[in-house]
């Protein structure tokens, strides 16, 4: 997977054409992880006693 | 009567509505501009250079009302970060990830985490808007032409760089965004955004009024 997508300019030289569009899924998935892993971790966190400051 | 208060009513003013207004605006905004911009990558076709640019200037125009607004009439203290606060929420967050009991400590107007997600998203946000009126130079409008040598090929590539990933950062932000605004802990906040209010139980459970003073 590459992380950016390239083209060729007038020259024939390989050029940067912008961020690679594999990344939306990788954009995707990293929400969809943190969403997953933080209500595993705040449902487990509710069965805990609490602390009061 | 103080800022915050709504004496009579038993409700503490949270969002003002020229901030409410301000937010779902926003919300609009994004969603047409990340429908525009990546409909197209999975294959949508349809004509989306207009109604994404005209979306990204009603943006701009959206953040440049936003920060006159907190410049000069909300409190810009309610959102920095302070050292001691900062240390203290990373200490009691590793302490609960590593199994320590839960700290009920009651927060500010934000809590340290929303105030770090606030800087992350103007950080993005304003890297979208400045990079993409870098481009909109390169089409044209309804009131300038195009001019296709402002900047360099190589440049040019560096601009769309950092506004793709702009807009991806926008997306796992928005999931994160969305996801904590139906947790049931935090949906006084969401129904803040749309009434303004958040009843005086909810303020004394949730918030520390020398932090957030009413």
């Amino acid at each position: 997977m590459e992380l950016l997508r390239y083209k060729s300019d007038i020259y024939g030289q390989r050029i940067v054409e912008g961020v690679s569009w594999d990344l939306l899924w990788i954009a995707l998935a990293a929400g969809l992880a943190f969403i997953v892993l933080h209500a595993l971790y705040t449902q487990r966190k509710l069965r805990q006693p609490q602390n009061d400051e | 009567m103080s800022e915050a208060s709504h004496g009579r009513t038993g409700r503490v003013l949270r969002h003002r509505l020229a901030d409410r207004v301000f937010h779902w605006a926003m919300a609009v905004c994004m969603l047409v501009l990340l429908g525009t911009g990546f409909l197209p990558v999975l294959g949508a076709r349809f004509a989306w250079v207009d109604p994404h640019w005209i979306a990204g200037v009603a943006l701009a125009v959206l953040v440049l009302f936003h920060i006159v607004r907190a410049l000069f009439v909300l409190r810009p203290a309610e959102m920095r970060v302070r050292w001691q606060e900062f240390r203290g929420s990373v200490r009691t967050t590793t302490r609960e990830v590593l199994g320590a009991a839960r700290q009920r400590k009651n927060i500010g107007k934000y809590s340290v985490g929303q105030k770090l997600f606030h800087h992350a998203v103007a950080l993005v946000v304003l890297t979208a808007i400045a990079t993409g009126v870098v481009m909109m130079i390169g089409i044209d409008g309804p009131f300038w032409e195009r001019n296709p040598f402002l900047i360099s090929e190589k440049s040019r590539g560096m601009v769309f760089v950092l506004h793709g990933a702009a807009g991806l950062l926008s997306i796992t932000m928005i999931m994160v965004h969305v996801y904590f605004a139906v947790r049931p802990e935090k949906r006084y906040m969401t129904r803040s955004m749309l009434r303004g209010w958040i009843t005086r139980d909810e303020y004394a459970q949730h918030h520390d009024p020398e932090l957030w003073s009413e």
